[in-house]
């Protein structure tokens, strides 16, 4: 099992959906407005005058062989339109009840 | 969940919403009436008072003066003028608009109440009389005729006047000017001696037998029968066989002493139309009906009347007050089409994409459709305040649009779906969206609590802006995203043939932003020069605008409309008035006769028992011409230059006392007509005011640009009075009031008595023969009987003796007043105030007036100052709540200065336009003016938000000016040019009326083109000016709290 923390531009939330149910996965945390900015070139999302645009956040935890395809996805979304902004970062998932 | 992403969401719902607005708007748009001005309620009352047998100055004394000092008392009141002539005292009070005349009228009554004790006996009840904009007639119409002259009145009356009353809307229909049946009896006062009869008697015995008496009812056997008495006569003939007394035995009948005349009234005013005599039917509507449905309907039930009646009857239409309504409302909606164009080449121009023109455009149809909504439930109409209003915010209307559009254009460039963007980029843009329609509802909606004739102008005005505003504001917010969400592509191809013909435009755009852009750096590095290059220009358009530039009130417009008033020497009979006029009707004609469509005119004396006439000026000398035009695009003369065409007419015509030709009709408010200045002399001495007057109007002659001098006062009629000497009248058994009344009688006539037919009443006259009553040889002779019924003539009683009397006595606020005015031509009010006043120092100077007369200008001067008053206040009120608004979104005190700053060159701006134009500031530039405070400040407010974001993404001030420069440039050009070029068509002359708003789209254009220009310069350099100081104020804190540590 691995967690997807996929942090991202508001823009993309009905299409992370859309693939989310296409990889048939189920279960996902949502944080709506979340504030941040890339690490080398992306613009900072602060919903503030300046910066007026907001990220949002999924966190999901996948089985380990469906990873590869989510991440692969959503890189592709990201090149599509890199100056939305979209991350996805993973690391292992201990244990869940 | 936010409006606009609901909107997005449910864009059904959203649909039709707007289209539920959409049909209610249509449908209120089909039940608006049509109408010039907005319902401006009357603030005018008068009251009314006759006194019959009082001369002018004894009315004055006795009714008008206790009269005025009660009701000055009243609340609310701005000024009081009365009347004081023969029989009658006329009181007018003025309130200040916006007083509730009901509440008002009441007061008065209360205060009449009052004084009522005081007054003389005789007095009839006082008529509280209120005049309103509904009295003033809809249409006018003449009726000639040749045969029927003589039944003329009863024709129309019966034929015209009752199916007219039918037409739903129409209050009154009056003929006048068509004589009325009378039955003469004239007596011959040889006979009536000889029988030692009176006049008196005979009317008494005519009144007596034409009677009908019930005399009850009684029972015969089982039934019950009313009993009456049958008097009346059937036919005026069986007058003659009536027993008027008896002598010696034998009856004397009527016939013996007198001759029946059954005819029509012989002193009445007659009218004539084209040269033809006739009658007017004059046609006024219920108070708030539709002028122009009315017109219309009246209009069309003319031709079906027409053949009702007999063949040598004409009906003519005279004036029309729904055809200048009709045009100037067809006009402006042209001008609102027009400017619906104009703003959508604008938008395709820049945005170059025609389904984000379509979603733009569509904010115009639905606010305005909106309007129509309000205008319905508030009862008012489409008129020229609320259609120009229309026109006004067409081009604000789709700022919001434009800039919401914008963003979510930018977002899905950068990758959104168009449904995301949607929601995102108006949630970014939507605080900037409604902060800035805040400083344009902060100047409009300042209006709506103006008081005073602005109040009334411009209470509907700025309403109907601030509700179309309102709506443009939730449109981009709702229906503007859900649009976008639903049409806009990511493409960036439009078409073919499309971008062939965008291409270059997009190119031009292009290097406009980066020529700019290096135009701001220049104006950054060269901070303090271009503030002076801009502020001179300031000083450079100011400086020779203040020489130059004239002061008015109203626009004068062409309402094909032309009134003149012609007064032959007193006492003229109206035969000779009669045929002066034929005589200038021809000559008129002559000149200028291809421009008229109709030209009628009166002359003669009103009925004496006629309220209406009373309030209008008549007399046997007077002439009042009525003159139709046809409309302005069919002829290329005005009516100023028809109405020197008939001065110059009347000046060369010696018989000709004095005239006033009145080119619009009078008045000189509400754009009709030309302005006037009066200048007021006050004074009780009527000899010394007169003559002050009269030299005033020869002084003023010479003054430039006024014409139509005219005095107030009416001239001293030449009259015969009666001196009964009071000792032989009590040696007689006699006194004054007896020894009157007798003579009334015999001259005058006695009318106790009415003959009916068909039930009708016409009155019986009785009174000498006509032959009797032409010489004072006659009036010497006539006999008066004392109680022992011995005869006495009235020249052993007293002496005829020949005197000038004043007809009428003028007085305002409380004092004698004579009025020397004059109307307006080709000159500006402050010119023509300037040289009037000079004129009043002249005289001052000379001695040749006494200090205890008073002199005062008045006119259109005290409209316009009183307005003026209001609209200054107004402009400092948007300016503060302009400020606020840009103080509150900044939270910075600094920037608003900045953008405040460029009202100043927005009145540059005007003052250019209005120079270039050749036009003076009236009321409407100044309006215009008011407008630019909201609109103006836009342009600085769009640029400094975005050099403030910038700064906060980290830029240098410099660099954050010049980037904001680049990126607003287009939306500054693009708002602007939808404002400007919404403007254009109303500053523009074309058509009827378009000479009110004139000025005020000269106004708008000029102030805004130019501040525009200069706000694209002044504002970076300012900027950064500002932005250096707080950088260095910021350095210099440092600096010290490193020391101090």
């Amino acid at each position: 099992m691995k967690t997807v923390f996929i942090p991202y531009n508001q823009a993309y939330k009905d299409r992370i959906l859309t693939l989310f149910d296409n990889l048939n996965i189920r279960g996902f945390t949502l944080w709506e407005t979340v504030q941040g900015r890339g690490s080398r070139r992306g613009e900072p999302h602060y919903g503030d005058h300046a910066w007026p645009t907001l990220n949002s956040a999924f966190l999901t935890v996948v089985p380990d062989e469906k990873v590869d395809n989510l991440l692969a996805r959503l890189h592709e979304m990201d090149a599509a339109t890199e100056a939305q902004g979209l991350h996805a970062f993973v690391w292992n998932c201990e244990k869940m009840v | 969940m936010s409006l606009y992403s609901s909107a997005v969401k449910r864009p059904i719902f959203t649909a039709l919403v707007f289209v539920g607005v959409a049909i209610i708007g249509l449908f209120s748009y089909t039940r608006l009436a049509v109408d010039l001005f907005p319902d401006i309620e009357t603030n005018m009352l008068s009251v009314i008072i006759a006194y019959p047998g009082a001369s002018a100055s004894d009315i004055e004394t006795n009714i008008t003066r206790p009269l005025e000092n009660s009701l000055n008392s009243c609340e609310n009141l701005k000024e009081i003028t009365s009347q004081s002539k023969d029989n009658m005292s006329i009181v007018s009070l003025e309130f200040n608009y916006g007083t509730n005349i009901d509440i008002a009228t009441n007061d008065v009554r209360d205060k009449i109440d009052m004084v009522k004790s005081s007054l003389p006996d005789g007095i009839s009840t006082p008529i509280i009389f209120k005049f309103s904009m509904d009295m003033i007639p809809v249409s006018i119409y003449s009726a000639t005729a040749t045969e029927s002259v003589n039944g003329l009145y009863k024709i129309l009356d019966e034929k015209v006047a009752n199916p007219l009353n039918r037409v739903t809307g129409v209050g009154a229909v009056t003929v006048s000017g068509a004589p009325q049946r009378q039955v003469q009896v004239n007596v011959n006062p040889e006979r009536l001696e000889s029988y030692n009869l009176t006049v008196e008697q005979i009317a008494q015995v005519i009144a007596a037998e034409n009677l009908n008496v019930p005399a009850g009812s009684f029972d015969i056997g089982t039934e019950t029968y009313s009993l009456r008495v049958e008097g009346e006569f059937k036919a005026s003939e069986q007058l003659l066989g009536i027993v008027v007394g008896s002598q010696q035995g034998r009856n004397i009948y009527l016939k013996d002493v007198a001759t029946l005349n059954d005819t029509i009234e012989t002193r009445v005013m007659e009218s004539y139309t084209d040269g033809v005599k006739g009658a007017l039917v004059v046609i006024q509507k219920q108070s708030g009906a539709n002028t122009v449905s009315i017109a219309k309907d009246v209009k069309k039930i003319i031709p079906e009347l027409q053949k009702t009646l007999p063949p040598d009857i004409k009906l003519t239409l005279l004036m029309d007050s729904s055809d200048f309504i009709q045009q100037s409302i067809d006009s402006l909606t042209e001008t609102i089409l027009l400017a619906a164009i104009f703003v959508m080449f604008v938008v395709m121009f820049f945005l170059g994409r025609w389904r984000a023109t379509i979603i733009i455009i569509l904010t115009i149809p639905i606010s305005l459709i909106a309007s129509f909504i309000y205008l319905m439930a508030v009862g008012s109409s489409l008129n020229i305040i609320s259609l120009s209003s229309l026109t006004i915010a067409i081009g604000l209307v789709v700022d919001d649009a434009i800039v919401v559009l914008e963003n979510i254009t930018k977002h899905i460039e950068r990758g959104s779906t168009p449904k995301e963007a949607a929601v995102y980029a108006t949630n970014e843009v939507g605080v900037a969206v409604i902060a800035s329609t805040l400083t344009i509802i902060a100047v409009f909606f300042p209006m709506t609590m103006a008081t005073g004739l602005a109040g009334v102008m411009f209470g509907e005005l700025g309403w109907t802006v601030t509700i179309m505003i309102v709506v443009s504001l939730i449109c981009a917010l709702s229906l503007t995203p859900m649009l976008s969400s639903q049409m806009l592509r990511l493409t960036n191809t439009q078409g073919r043939f499309f971008d062939r013909i965008h291409a270059p435009i997009k190119v031009f755009l292009n290097k406009l932003d980066a020529t700019y852009a290096k135009m701001v750096n220049l104006c950054v590095r060269n901070r303090w020069k271009t503030l002076i290059a801009c502020f001179g220009l300031f000083l450079l358009i100011m400086i020779p605008a203040s020489q130059l530039i004239k002061v008015d009130f109203m626009p004068a417009s062409d309402n094909s409309f032309i009134t003149a008033n012609v007064y032959l020497p007193t006492g003229t009979r109206m035969e000779v008035a009669r045929a002066t006029a034929l005589k200038i009707d021809s000559l008129v004609r002559e000149k200028c006769g291809d421009v008229f469509r109709t030209l009628s005119f009166s002359v003669g004396q009103a009925d004496e028992d006629n309220t209406m006439a009373a309030l209008q000026s008549n007399a046997s000398n007077l002439i009042s011409f009525r003159i139709r035009c046809v409309d302005p695009e069919y002829r290329d003369v005005s009516i100023y230059d028809v109405g020197d065409e008939m001065r110059n007419i009347m000046e060369n015509m010696p018989e000709i006392y004095k005239y006033s030709v009145s080119p619009g009709g009078s008045g000189g408010m509400m754009g009709q007509g030309a302005s006037t200045v009066d200048v007021e002399i006050y004074g009780f001495d009527l000899a010394t005011t007169d003559r002050i007057a009269a030299e005033m109007k020869q002084r003023l002659g010479e003054v430039k640009g006024l014409r139509d001098l005219f005095i107030s006062r009416q001239d001293y009629r030449q009259e015969y009075q009666i001196d009964f000497d009071r000792e032989k009248l009590a040696e007689n058994g006699l006194n004054s009031a007896t020894a009157a009344n007798f003579v009334r009688n015999r001259i005058n006539g006695s009318y106790i008595s009415t003959y009916r037919e068909e039930g009708d009443e016409y009155d019986i006259v009785v009174r000498y023969d006509e032959v009797y009553r032409q010489s004072l040889q006659a009036i010497e002779d006539i006999t008066v009987y004392n109680a022992a019924g011995a005869a006495i003539r009235v020249k052993e009683l007293g002496k005829i003796v020949e005197r000038q009397t004043l007809p009428q006595i003028d007085r305002q606020n409380r004092e004698r007043i004579v009025k020397v005015s004059g109307s307006l031509y080709k000159a500006a009010l402050s010119d023509v105030v300037d040289g009037v006043n000079n004129v009043i120092d002249e005289m001052r100077a000379e001695g040749k007036i006494p200090t205890e007369i008073g002199i005062q200008i008045g006119g259109s001067l005290e409209d316009q100052q009183d307005t003026n008053a209001d609209l200054g206040l107004l402009m400092l009120l948007c300016v503060l709540l302009v400020y606020i608004v840009m103080a509150a979104q900044f939270e910075s005190l600094t920037y608003p200065f900045i953008i405040i700053l460029s009202l100043t060159f927005g009145v540059a701006g005007v003052m250019l336009a209005l120079m270039i134009t050749g036009q003076p500031v009236s009321l409407m530039s100044m309006v215009g003016m008011v407008m630019l405070i909201g609109i103006v400040v836009k342009n600085g407010i769009v640029f400094i938000d975005y050099a403030n974001l910038n700064r906060e993404r980290g830029m240098s001030i410099d660099h954050a000016v010049i980037a904001a420069g680049r990126s607003r440039l287009r939306p500054i050009l693009m708002t602007t040019a939808t404002t400007v070029l919404g403007m254009i068509p109303m500053a523009i002359p074309r058509g009827t009326g378009s000479e009110m708003w004139q000025p005020m789209g000269v106004a708008v254009v000029g102030g805004l083109t130019l501040s525009t220009l200069l706000t694209l310069l002044y504002v970076p350099a300012l900027y950064s000016i500002f932005g250096a100081n707080g950088v260095k104020r910021t350095r210099k804190k440092l600096k010290k709290a490193k020391l101090k540590a």
